[in-house]
């Protein structure tokens, strides 16, 4: 079954309903989650260690099966065409070197529409539009492992731009990455929200990405407890573990780190 | 990682490039089974050949040597073994050694013909993407009953990839068991166990890592075929090399 662009800007692209994950020794993951996701928003996840965060995130592609309730993409089932919703999300791990699977850079964004069994022209157009669009034309025929951490972490975003997704998902997108690399890092997901992503970033850091989002949802054992504008739920975000942005300990206007 | 980078892929446009992957493979088995029958003459002649090629194609040679030095040591082994353990008549007579002209000579015709082969394999490992020579692979097992051929593929593609990578956490395990003393260990099953389990402990969890990246990413062993094309230009160059053979063999 095909997932068509719904035109309406104010859908909800991801729609989570009753959503639970028991691992195998019986403890939930997630527990009861309902959440709706609108087209084109850009939200943030933000949570403890173990809170829950990708635990799901890993539901929308169906990378986890739920033990109980489901998530809908644009209205279908995730479980009902599992091709369909990895297409459909596209997802950057915490850890981009086990992401990358390619032996060259250009390998590597083509493993995607590979396995799309798309036809080579096609495959070649869509791996030179998405290294493009993270500057990495040059390095093609790079080998990943001798790129910096910044360039590692846009290789993995060129991958996931090659499969053409309406959602992205970033884990952790910052971890152990210097502030050029964060910065790198920072403006893709803020041109890729541009463009007409939907974006979703989970961290326990909220001090580098926040003034960009329009929604802050707070995790805490598995379930969600905070969800809102970023002003309204940044009240509460030291009970449950996050540090608070230093702008708004001191109380001024919180600027991005583009600036 | 430095030591990975010389005995790998080099960019370049010779015609030793350009030739196809699939027929390089079967030049390097027509050569290495002529050369493993080959005697000084024949081999002296292959020899040249080759290295003409390979500075033609302006491969990194010296850089390519110095990456053979463990194999070069493990050459010297063989050649002392033959020549210690051929008789014929003494050159040089010590207690329990001896050096006899017939060891001198097969060990050099062995350790030539081994490092014939060997130099094969760095101009085509040098000349040739990695891409390609799994897509060659894939194409040389498709007739094969029983061997799934794309799935041999993508893992040839992911040792590749991550050759790198465990070395790197190889390295880090045992930077960080050195700052903890463990050289003042001198048990060598001790430190082989403290070293060996953490790192294929992360091995494992970065497979796991890997598993779930790949499916993340729509992963299935029905995927886009890797490119070959094969022109005039390869089945010249297979005539030639078929040729040679022949004339080697028939000389």
């Amino acid at each position: 079954m095909a997932i068509t662009r719904n035109p309406q800007p104010e859908m909800n692209i991801i729609e989570i309903e009753n959503l639970s994950h028991r691992f195998a020794d019986g403890t939930f993951g997630i527990e009861d989650i309902n959440l709706n996701i609108r087209q084109g928003s850009f939200v943030v996840i933000a949570g403890l260690n173990g809170s829950g965060k990708s635990t799901l995130l890993r539901h929308l592609n169906g990378l986890l099966r739920p033990t109980g309730g489901g998530v809908r993409l644009a209205g279908i089932p995730v479980q009902e065409n599992l091709l369909q919703a990895r297409k459909f999300v596209g997802m950057m791990f915490q850890d981009a070197d086990s992401q990358i699977v390619g032996e060259t850079v250009y390998e590597d964004v083509a493993f995607g529409p590979e396995n799309l069994c798309l036809d080579r022209d096609e495959i070649k157009s869509r791996v030179q539009k998405a290294l493009r669009a993270v500057g990495l034309l040059d390095l093609a025929h790079q080998r990943p492992h001798l790129l910096s951490g910044g360039e590692k972490r846009r290789l993995a975003i060129a991958g996931i731009l090659a499969m053409e997704p309406r959602v992205i998902v970033f884990d952790e997108p910052f971890s152990s990455l210097d502030y050029p690399g964060i910065k790198q890092v920072l403006q893709y997901i803020l041109d890729l929200h541009q463009s007409g992503h939907t974006i979703l970033v989970t961290t326990h850091d909220l001090e580098k990405i926040i003034v960009h989002a329009d929604r802050l949802i707070l995790m805490h054992g598995g379930k969600i407890v905070r969800d809102g504008t970023p002003a309204d739920i940044m009240v509460d975000v030291e009970s449950f573990g996050v540090r608070k942005p230093c702008a708004y300990r001191l109380g001024v206007e919180a600027e991005s780190w583009l600036n | 990682m430095a030591e990975l980078t010389s005995f790998s892929y080099t960019a370049g446009d010779s015609l030793l490039h350009r030739i196809d992957a699939r027929f390089k493979m079967a030049f390097i088995i027509l050569l290495s089974l002529v050369g493993l029958n080959a005697y000084f003459r024949e081999l002296g002649f292959l020899t040249l050949i080759l290295l003409g090629i390979i500075l033609r194609a302006r491969l990194p040679l010296a850089a390519g040597l110095r990456e053979m030095r463990y194999f070069l040591i493990l050459l010297l082994l063989i050649f002392v073994a033959r020549v210690l353990s051929t008789e014929g008549i003494p050159l040089i007579d010590l207690k329990y050694l001896t050096v006899s002209r017939p060891g001198i000579y097969n060990g050099v015709l062995v350790c030539w013909r081994l490092a014939l082969i060997v130099i094969l394999g760095f101009a085509f490992i040098s000349t040739t993407p990695p891409s390609a020579i799994k897509a060659a692979v894939q194409w040389f097992l498709k007739p094969v009953p029983l061997v799934p051929e794309k799935k041999v593929a993508v893992m040839m593609g992911l040792i590749l990839r991550f050759v790198p990578v465990i070395l790197n956490q190889a390295a880090e395990t045992a930077a960080a068991q050195k700052a903890r003393a463990v050289e003042n260990r001198k048990n060598p099953v001790y430190r082989l166990t403290k070293f060996g389990f953490p790192l294929i402990r992360r091995m494992f969890e970065r497979a796991d890592d890997l598993v779930v990246a790949m499916e993340a990413r729509a992963f299935t062993e029905n995927r886009t075929d890797p490119e070959l094309a094969a022109g005039k230009r390869d089945w010249i160059a297979l005539m030639v090399v078929g040729c040679l053979c022949v004339s080697l063999i028939v000389i």
